[in-house]
């Protein structure tokens, strides 16, 4: 039974960094028209306890993309420099989609995981019941 | 059958291995995003488990570790070059994963099903419905 609570915590974690990602993407789809705005990244890590890897998994420190800000042509906007560019987001919508995508593939996975545990406990339960 | 409960001890040992299977599944599953991650993995029940001439006996790591004990544990292992690496160094592959769920909560639904029978037939013997 202490297992079948294992893996719900461990599929908790799951969907927790999950969701944590997604936010950080739709936090970036949000900002693609924002001047200057440079995406969020966050990376996976494994949680530990005294020294111990527990085996469920968090979302790391927020850092931001480094690549170079896109450089937007329009004289008429009030940020724009004497050559009538001002900088830009360096958010790409086809990476931020395809990292939705993912971050949602996974979650479903954990999901389905929690249904199976609660399941198992359940039926587990059902001898008792007898 | 009746003399130890054999059949109730397998039962509940192959449950148990279902379970803490299923929670590696779990741990792979969980951190299948994570970079470095590699997928982990446990023997299956019928490999643990050995027919030993005629006997019906479960086949331990460790002396003690079955009988007399309830503890059934296995060190689970890394599978080495199991799926294919992503990039980032991770190896977990979520179909491969989803199938090894369905397949381990399959073992437990049949582990508690003998458990379950067997008890019945312990009730008719006993004279109870």
């Amino acid at each position: 039974m202490s297992e079948l609570m294992k893996i719900r915590a461990l599929a908790t974690s799951g969907m927790e960094a999950q969701a944590a990602r997604l936010r950080h993407v739709s936090e970036n789809i949000a900002n693609t028209d924002t001047p200057g705005y440079r995406r969020k990244t966050a990376s996976f890590e494994d949680v530990v306890v005294d020294g111990r890897r527990t085996g469920e998994v968090q979302i790391g420190r927020v850092e931001l993309d480094r690549t170079e800000l896109t450089q937007i042509f329009d004289p008429g906007h009030p940020l724009a420099d004497e050559n009538g560019h001002y900088d830009g987001s360096n958010v790409d919508l086809v990476i931020e989609i395809a990292d939705a995508r993912e971050a949602q593939r996974s979650y479903e996975a954990n999901l389905k995981m929690f249904d199976q545990a609660r399941q198992m406990s359940s039926s587990l339960l059902e001898l008792l019941r007898r | 059958m009746f003399e130890k409960l054999e059949i109730f001890q397998m039962a509940g040992a192959m449950a148990r291995h279902a379970a803490s299977r299923q929670a590696l599944v779990a741990q792979n599953i969980a951190n299948a995003d994570t970079p470095g991650y590699k997928a982990r993995s446990m023997a299956t029940f019928a490999e643990t488990y050995q027919d030993n001439a005629g006997r019906m006996e479960l086949r331990a790591t460790r002396a003690g570790h079955l009988m007399g004990s309830s503890s059934f544990s296995l060190t689970p292992h890394i599978i080495a070059g199991a799926g294919s690496e992503s990039p980032n160094g991770n190896n977990v592959s979520l179909e491969g994963e989803m199938m090894k769920a369905t397949e381990i909560s399959g073992h437990h639904k049949r582990a508690l099903a003998i458990y379950q029978s067997s008890l019945g037939i312990l009730r008719t013997s006993l004279g109870r419905r």
